[in-house]
């Protein structure tokens, strides 16, 4: 567990954007945001971080995607609980910097849950989180 | 919460392995400390202020700016050994991938002259890291 500010960078009704530089800094403060943060989407994240802290959305870093896709393995499981969520490449945005994700990120992954949402590859992490915020609204 | 495995020791000093750096405590102070996940500047500053003596990552593909291995260089600021494994050899996210299968892409200075070298398997490289922190006694 990593401690960490969250920064807030939107609110509608009573659902939050929040970005970290961590998912390992997620707690049950999180339980009504989506978090964009600077973290790999492998294979730990959706049950040690994500899920057992009740996020609504998620957006990392695919880490190259990497050894069978280990870079974005949390988003089928995520996918799985009803949750959005997507990862922008690499190349697009700083692993391990929140902010970078959010500011610089391009979606290169997207579950089904975020697909139906109007998340697409391509698209900006901003935009991308927009949608979420909107879809689950 | 990612458990911590100890595979090995030496004198005071261990070889853990965890999924994530967020597991580095007090408890795995002056340790190599071999994990499954990227190493960002944020990974180099975990490893920094809880100690560990060593520490490998995964490269995440290297990524913008070499992002996925700022925190080497970091790292090698404060003197302390670091590499990472290439993402396409391990799976991110797991730390047993990183140890058991992981082959070391980018090595900091300070590992360097503890002889890791690029190619190297992970386990290796971790057990020149425990052997030169043994013998170092810090």
């Amino acid at each position: 567990m990593t401690h960490e500010i969250h920064k807030v960078v939107r609110e509608s009704g009573g659902l939050r954007i929040v970005i970290a530089d961590s998912a390992t800094s997620i707690t049950k403060d999180n339980k009504n945001d989506i978090v964009v943060d600077g973290s790999h989407c492998g294979a730990n994240i959706a049950p040690d971080y994500a899920l057992p802290n009740g996020i609504r959305g998620m957006i990392g870093n695919d880490a190259g995607i990497g050894l069978e896709n280990a870079g974005v393995a949390s988003l089928k499981v995520l996918e799985e609980h009803g949750i959005p969520a997507a990862a922008v490449a690499a190349m697009s945005a700083e692993i391990g910097v929140g902010q970078s994700t959010y500011n610089e990120g391009i979606i290169s992954t997207v579950n089904e849950v975020a697909k139906k949402m109007g998340v697409t590859v391509g698209m900006s992490a901003k935009e991308a989180a927009d949608k979420m915020l909107e879809g689950i609204s | 919460m990612s458990d911590k495995i100890i595979v090995k020791k030496a004198g005071s000093r261990k070889i853990v392995i965890a999924d994530s750096a967020a597991a580095m405590d007090e408890s795995t102070k002056g340790d190599v400390f071999v994990d499954g996940s990227h190493c960002g500047i944020n990974v180099g500053e975990m490893t920094l202020n809880t100690g560990a003596g060593a520490m490998i990552g995964n490269d995440a593909g290297m990524g913008k700016n070499d992002a996925g291995i700022a925190g080497l260089k970091f790292l090698d600021k404060h003197g302390i050994p670091a590499a990472a494994v290439s993402a396409m050899s391990a799976k991110i996210g797991n730390g047993k991938s990183t140890y058991e299968q992981g082959k070391i892409s980018v090595v900091n200075e300070a590992a360097k002259k503890l002889g890791i070298t690029p190619g190297m398997s992970a386990r290796e490289a971790a057990d020149k890291l425990l052997e030169s922190l043994s013998k170092s006694g810090k």
